[in-house]
């Protein structure tokens, strides 16, 4: 039973060598009340547990009402069943093929950029230390984050509008080129909705980086130090490899909800404008437009399946080759 | 050492460009919340607008105790929701991460089905109203969906399972300590890096979050300062957006214009920019400490 | 340790109180409920409906409640509790509430009275209303109440207000006196077209049309004799035109294809803003900045008032001319229908305060305006303002913004500044407009759900570029109609002639 360290690097040697002695008078010892070992373990985990029932698990029963035709007299259980009905919608047309295919595209996008960004901002950052710029660039950075999509919407407004907007009014003209009208030119905007989630997210998910950075030991990298590696081949051999698992189980979680859309960015920053449909519908939009004014319970429920199966299908093929590969990463 | 002056100088620039990148679009805001509304609508946003005017403020300050009430709801929901949380996903993640605990796959599954499945906001709606009784009181702003998240749970186990080795704990098991000993003295503490992220994450979530207030609260006292921005907004949106207003022939109403829109989203972010520099302070101190442990 | 300790000790107090707090709170809400139930034997009675306006403190609300009770206990033994909400949550407010079980007995629909009655939110009151109601029936007439009827059976009442709307161009009088125009001309969209162009000449720096609403810059309301079948007014699936009794297509008629290339001509020459399809701000906001001379939309008010209301938010010196007639169909009627709750457990008290509603003024008034000297005050000729130095975000409770969502307009007191002979002209617009032939038929969608999610993607991607002219019909529209019919368009032009066809025969 008894191990040495997973990573006996990341510990200062003083207190290896204490865990060690420790050890050693344990292995003197019988194993104790075996049966119940578990049980502490449990208990503390049960208030977190009983959370997620309650919030979580029990209004699962709504799942159901993807399957019925939602009537408020008689309840939720009451509903008369129908079948695939709610789920037809999502299929009918040729809408379905583009709106799937957006939503994928721009999440595998945002999964990539996202991830490279962030880890490179966190890297530089780290490596700064902690001098007062330094602080002020981690502060700033997350500072997008902090302003709804309404707002975010009016900003890239502000930029983009034909007739005021700073680019065209501004840097366009300064260029002496022709004005765009942004919101009805579909070409540029996979791009424009890319940098605007990487604006609004990158500070917030390189502080995830971060924390995994600092908890790197010290150690490792003066012995890379003294060995000559310069600084580049540093991050590369240590923090980097060092970060690999943070960056699985993020991926891993991302697909889970690689069917789900923010749905903000997909609605309010393009301002709903009809023209740029084709790059910017997503599931997501697509339900809403579809659905605000039927208001249906039933619907909605279906489209939320939907996008939780093919996430929940593809998380577990996903986490079954990262097991395959290397089971300590695996999610489950 | 050249070398890494460098890498530093060149971090440096990079950083600085982002951040000037990432500042912009706020500082336009900020300009457009100080603009006068009519200059605002002829001219667009700029930088250099013609016309200042503090309007928009004074609108803000005629609003004075509602948002200075929507302030304090949104502080302590912030700061008690945060603790709670932090408290309860630690708890949850610490056993997942045990490699003795029998049970540790099962909830790690446990935890991450919940990040795919629900079932809608009514099943939600009728638990914490009709079960739970949290409709119109404070709690109704923290307890419901934020307080275990799947994601932060996940980020803390994988933290332990990565960075804290088993055999720390099993020789605190030799000293005869008991599994809660083991997680309040040693595990815990232990965790600071990441309770200091999942802290952020979760004190950046409840202050941005005006959906649970949206359900939950009718009653304006218990507006947070996000929700009653967004009620305006919302209003607003609707007026814009449906054929309401035309339906109501109601030609009159006395919208707030676009520069208190901009006033508010800034009203929106001030306190963050205050508070944050203290917040900092600790979390870089907090990830310092882990790191130094660890 | 010591430090850390305490925290831990705090956390866990905390999260005890927590628990403690669910519980604790709970019962103290029950306690509320009880007491107020304790109070005698008076049928308890919940309305939720929406304001514009800040919603009340609890304290202030339940002054105007007491008021309001003092009525109602006495004549329908009866005690109202009001749940003003949010005009932008309220829809869905409302069918969460009813959905978890809470207590509504009154609401009212948005321009969703379909939806309500199909997914069975709305109780059947075609009895009730005889014995509960006969004032309201009466008043309403029975004309209105077809427009809330299905398969025979009546599910709500609409508000008794100026339901006529008249399309109308607003424009800033100083200009078109500077520029000496010749308003009285215009009497339909093209007729504005020159004036624009005069507009443009004579002031360079104007856009002479501002946008309605995003997306809209008036081609939607001056389509003339046009019935959308209850549809909504700014996305028509199939239309009735004149007394023709097929259900049409909209986008393939001339009519559409003449505003659309009239619209673009304006768009290419520079008469229209150029973000009409995805402005952010609504009329009164542009023309206030002074960019714009005019936009089009249709108002219940004559034209004179209709110009002085709008000057206050513009800030300029404003005209309006009409430049149609007003003409009604069912979703004019039905867009402000109040309905009793399917869930109630009072129907007969609910149905009983809904004719306070339409027939008792003091009541009305109490909704609307709150309580006399505190909310509100009365001037000499009637009219009523706020108190000194207050307004509308300031008083403890007002829902007058929510004017004309309320039971019966006609009694409620006018705000000072409206001129009470309008009242006159608005009632008489109400009986004297054109109808549509098909008045009081209503569509019910959800045999097409699944269609009608398709098309309304299909028209909300192209019709606000077509009728605001940064697409051009002459390629556009063909695909627009494509799209529609991939969509599955014809089945719901279908399904509604059946339904219409039925309704028909039962005439």
């Amino acid at each position: 039973m008894v191990k040495t360290g997973e990573r006996p690097q990341a510990f200062p040697l003083q207190l290896k060598r204490v865990l060690e002695e420790k050890m050693e008078r344990a292995q003197a010892l019988p194993k104790k009340k075996k049966r119940f070992r578990n049980l502490p373990l449990f208990l503390i985990a049960l208030p977190g547990v009983i959370y997620l029932i309650i919030n979580n698990y029990v209004p699962m029963f709504g799942i159901f009402l993807a399957f019925k035709d939602y009537s408020f007299v008689k309840g939720v259980f009451g509903s008369d069943w129908c079948g695939f009905e709610n789920f037809k919608f999502l299929f009918q047309t040729k809408d379905a093929w583009i709106m799937t295919r957006n939503t994928i595209l721009y999440n595998v996008a945002f999964i990539i950029l996202g991830t490279i960004t962030a880890i490179t901002v966190a890297i530089m950052i780290c490596e700064l230390g902690k001098r007062k710029r330094v602080k002020f660039f981690q502060a700033a950075l997350l500072l997008p984050n902090l302003l709804s999509w309404v707002v975010i919407g009016f900003i890239a407004y502000a930029f983009l509008n034909a007739d005021t907007g700073f680019i065209n009014n501004t840097i366009l003209r300064g260029l002496g080129l022709d004005p765009v009208t942004w919101y009805s030119t579909p070409g540029p905007w996979p791009a424009i909705l890319v940098i605007v989630n990487l604006w609004k997210n990158i500070g917030y998910q390189s502080i995830v980086y971060m924390a995994a950075i600092s908890g790197i030991d010290k150690s490792i990298y003066e012995a890379a130090a003294v060995d000559g590696a310069p600084k580049m081949k540093q991050i590369f051999s240590v923090t980097l490899p060092m970060l690999k698992p943070t960056v699985i189980t993020l991926t891993l979680m991302s697909i889970g909800r690689i069917f789900y859309s923010d749905f903000g960015l997909f609605y309010q920053v393009p301002q709903n404008s009809g023209a740029l449909f084709p790059v910017t519908q997503t599931i997501d939009t697509y339900v809403y437009r579809g659905l605000m004014e039927l208001n249906d319970v039933g619907m909605s429920a279906a489209a939320g399946l939907y996008q939780s199966l093919v996430g929940f299908v593809l998380v577990l093929l996903a986490n079954w080759i990262v097991r395959k590969i290397d089971s300590d990463n695996a999610l489950f | 050492m050249t070398e890494s002056k460098t890498f530093n100088r060149v971090a440096t620039i990079l950083l600085t460009v982002l951040v000037i990148i990432t500042l912009l679009p706020i500082l336009l805001i900020v300009i457009a919340s100080f603009t006068e509304e009519q200059t605002l609508i002829r001219d667009g946003y700029t930088f250099f607008p013609k016309n200042f005017s503090l309007d928009a403020y004074y609108y803000m300050v005629k609003q004075g105790a509602v948002i200075v009430r929507a302030y304090g709801v949104s502080i302590f929901v912030t700061v008690v929701g945060t603790c709670l949380s932090v408290l309860l996903t630690t708890m949850l993640a610490y056993p997942m991460s045990r490699k003795s605990f029998k049970f540790r796959n099962a909830l790690a599954f446990f935890v991450f089905f919940t990040m795919l499945f629900n079932g809608g906001i009514v099943p939600s709606y009728i638990m914490w109203t009709k079960f739970l009784h949290i409709k119109d009181t404070i709690w109704a702003l923290i307890i419901p969906n934020y307080l275990v998240t799947a994601f932060n749970v996940i980020l803390v186990k994988n933290f332990y399972q990565n960075s804290i080795p088993d055999s720390l704990v099993e020789a605190a098991q030799i000293d005869g300590a008991s599994e809660f000993t083991i997680f309040r003295k040693i595990m815990f503490p232990l965790a600071v890096p990441t309770v200091a992220t999942i802290s952020l994450f979760t004190g950046i979530c409840y202050w941005n979050d005006w959906t649970n207030g949206l359900y939950y609260i009718s009653d304006e006292k218990l507006y947070s300062i996000q929700l009653l921005l967004m009620k305006i907004m919302n209003n607003i949106q609707a007026l814009r957006s449906n054929s309401t207003a035309a339906l109501l022939g109601t030609g009159t109403v006395d919208l707030p214009g676009t520069s208190i829109r901009m006033a508010m989203a800034v009203i929106g972010i001030l306190p963050i920019l205050l508070i944050y520099p203290f917040v900092q302070k600790y979390l870089v101190k907090g990830v310092v400490v882990g790191a130094v442990k660890g | 340790m010591k430090m850390r300790k305490l925290v831990a000790a705090g956390l866990v107090g905390a999260m005890v109180c927590s628990l403690a707090g669910c519980g604790g709170s709970g019962s103290a809400a029950e306690n509320k409920g009880s007491e107020a139930k304790g109070e005698g034997s008076y049928a308890q009675v919940t309305m939720a409906y929406s304001t514009f306006n800040n919603i009340p403190a609890a304290e202030d609300l339940d002054k105007v409640e007491e008021a309001i009770n003092e009525i109602t206990r006495e004549k329908i033994g009866a005690e109202i509790t009001l749940m003003p909400i949010g005009i932008a949550d309220y829809s869905s407010k409302v069918s969460l509430a009813l959905q978890g079980g809470e207590k509504i007995d009154i609401f009212h629909s948005l321009g969703d009275f379909n939806n309500a009655v199909s997914t069975d939110m709305a109780y059947d009151i075609t009895d009730l209303l005889d014995t509960c109601a006969p004032e309201t029936k009466e008043l309403v007439g029975a004309d209105w109440l077809e427009a809330t009827t299905q398969n025979g059976r009546i599910y709500g009442i609409p508000t008794e207000k100026p339901v006529a709307l008249t399309p109308m161009v607003v424009y800033r009088q100083d200009v078109a006196d500077e520029l000496q125009l010749d308003m009285s001309s215009v009497n339909s969209m093209e007729d504005l077209t020159p004036i624009l162009e005069q507009v443009k000449a004579g002031k360079p720096d104007m856009t002479p049309v501002a946008a309605v609403q995003t997306g809209e810059i008036g081609v939607s309301t001056t389509y003339g004799d046009l019935d959308f079948l209850t549809d909504d007014f700014y996305k028509p699936i199939g239309v009735l035109m004149g007394d023709d009794m097929t259900v049409t297509d909209l986008y393939s008629t001339d009519l559409f294809r003449e505003r659309c290339e009239l619209v673009r001509d304006w768009f290419n020459k520079g008469l229209v803003m150029k973000d009409a399809a995805t402005t952010t701000s609504a009329a009164a906001e542009l023309m206030s900045s002074g960019n714009y001379f005019c936009y089009v939309a249709a108002y219940s008010y004559p034209e004179a008032d209709t110009a002085a209301s709008l000057e206050a938010t513009c800030g300029f010196d404003l005209g309006a001319k009409m430049i149609g007639s007003a003409y009604l169909a069912t979703s004019d009627l039905n867009a402000l229908t109040y309905m009793v709750a399917s869930t109630t457990d009072v129907p007969e008290a609910a149905m009983k305060f809904l004719n306070l509603c339409y027939t008792d003024k003091d009541v009305i008034n109490l909704v609307i305006y709150g309580l006399e000297g505190r909310d509100y005050v009365k001037n000499d000729d009637g009219t009523v303002a706020y108190p000194e130095g207050e307004d509308a975000s300031t008083v403890p409770y007002t829902a007058q913004l929510s004017c004309g969502t309320f039971g019966n307009f006609f009694l409620m007191y006018p705000m000072a500044g409206t001129d009470p002979a309008s009242l006159e002209w608005e009632l008489e617009q109400n009986k004297s407009a054109k109808t549509s032939p098909a008045m009081g038929f209503t569509y019910d969608a959800s045999k097409m759900k699944t269609q009608y999610t398709a098309v309304k993607n299909v028209i909300s991607q192209y019709l606000p570029g077509l009728i605001c002219g940064s697409l051009d019909p002459a390629t556009e529209i063909d695909k627009f109609v494509q799209a529609l019919n991939d969509a599955g368009y014809s089945e719901i032009l279908a399904d509604k002639q059946e339904q219409l066809n039925a309704w028909l025969e039962t005439k």
